[in-house]
C-alpha cells in the first residue's frame, strides 16, 4: 500500500523535472529578450549621436527620441510582465496537474 | 478496482494531511489562490491583435509623410487618432486588461515621445525632418510590437481545457 510519503517522493521528482524544463526555457527568452533591447538601444544612441553632431536631427529631435526610447523600454518591461503573468498561470496549471497526476500515479 | 475500503484509506489519508501533519496546507493554498488572483490576465483577442496590427501599418504610412504639412493631413490625422483613442478605450475596458491598456496610454499620451507625442509635434512645428521621422518611426514599430507581442502571448480560449 503506497503511503503518503511515497506520494510526496514522486510529487517532488514530477514538480523538478517541470521546473527544470520550464525555468531553463523562460530564462533563455527574458535573457535573449533583455540582451537584444540593450544592443538595439546601443547602436540607436550612436546613430542619433552622429544625426546631432552632423545637424541631420535637432537638439529637440534628440531628446524626443531618447525620451522615446524610455517610454518604448517602459512598453517592452510591461509586456514582459503581462507574458510573465501567462507563464505563471500556465505553469500554476502545469503543477496543479502535477499534484493530481502523483496522486493518481501512486495511490491509484 | 479501487473498493471501499480502499477509497476509506486514500480519503483517511487526506483527511489527515489536512488536518494534522501539514496545517500549513490551508495557507498554501490561500496563497497559491492569491498568486492566481494577482496573475489573472486577459485572454488573446483576435479583435485587439487586428486593431493593434492594422493601426500600426496605418500610424507609420501617415508618419511618413510628416516631411509635408500638417494641414495637408488634417484630416488622416484626426482619424487616426480618434482609432487610437477607440483602442486604447477597447483594452481598458476589457476586464483583466490593465496590462496592455497601460502600453496603450503610452504610446497615445501627447505628453510622451511616442506616436502621440509625434502627432503633437508635427500639428505643432507644421513639418518635420526627414532623418526624425525615419528614427521615430522605427521606435512606434517596436513600440506597436511590444503590444502586438503580448496580446499574441495570451492564452487563446481555445487551449483551455
Amino acid at each position: 500500500m503506497p503511503t503518503f510519503n511515497d506520494f510526496l517522493s514522486t510529487l517532488k521528482k514530477d514538480l523538478l523535472e517541470f521546473a527544470k524544463a520550464n525555468l531553463n526555457e523562460h530564462k533563455d527568452e527574458l535573457l535573449k529578450d533583455g540582451n537584444a533591447f540593450i544592443e538595439k538601444t546601443k547602436a540607436d544612441l550612436k546613430r542619433w549621436t552622429d544625426g546631432l553632431v552632423s545637424g541631420a536631427l535637432s537638439q529637440k529631435d534628440f531628446e524626443f527620441l531618447v525620451k522615446g526610447k524610455k517610454d518604448l523600454a517602459q512598453m517592452e518591461a510591461l509586456k514582459q510582465i503581462g507574458l510573465s503573468k501567462i507563464r505563471i498561470n500556465k505553469i500554476v496549471d502545469g503543477v496543479l496537474g502535477i499534484v493530481i497526476g502523483s496522486a493518481v500515479k501512486t495511490f491509484l | 478496482m479501487m473498493g471501499p475500503s480502499t477509497n476509506f484509506v486514500i480519503k483517511n489519508q487526506f483527511r489527515k494531511i489536512l488536518t494534522d501533519k501539514f496545517k500549513v496546507i490551508p495557507i498554501s493554498c490561500a496563497a497559491l489562490l492569491l498568486l492566481l488572483y494577482s496573475c489573472s490576465i486577459s485572454q488573446f483577442s483576435p479583435e485587439a491583435y487586428k486593431q493593434a496590427v492594422d493601426l500600426k501599418v496605418e500610424s507609420l504610412e501617415l508618419m511618413s509623410y510628416a516631411t509635408e504639412s500638417i494641414a495637408d493631413f488634417e484630416s488622416e490625422a484626426a482619424a487616426l487618432k480618434q482609432a487610437l483613442k477607440k483602442a486604447y478605450e477597447f483594452a481598458k475596458g476589457r476586464p483583466d486588461n490593465e496590462i496592455s491598456a497601460q502600453q496603450w496610454e503610452i504610446l497615445i499620451d501627447e505628453e510622451r515621445n511616442l506616436l502621440g507625442g509625434f502627432l503633437k509635434r508635427w500639428e505643432d512645428e507644421d513639418t518635420l525632418n526627414e532623418m526624425f521621422i525615419t528614427e521615430a518611426q522605427s521606435l512606434v514599430s517596436d513600440a506597436f510590437d511590444t503590444i502586438i507581442g503580448l496580446e499574441s502571448g495570451k492564452i487563446n480560449p481555445s487551449e483551455i481545457q
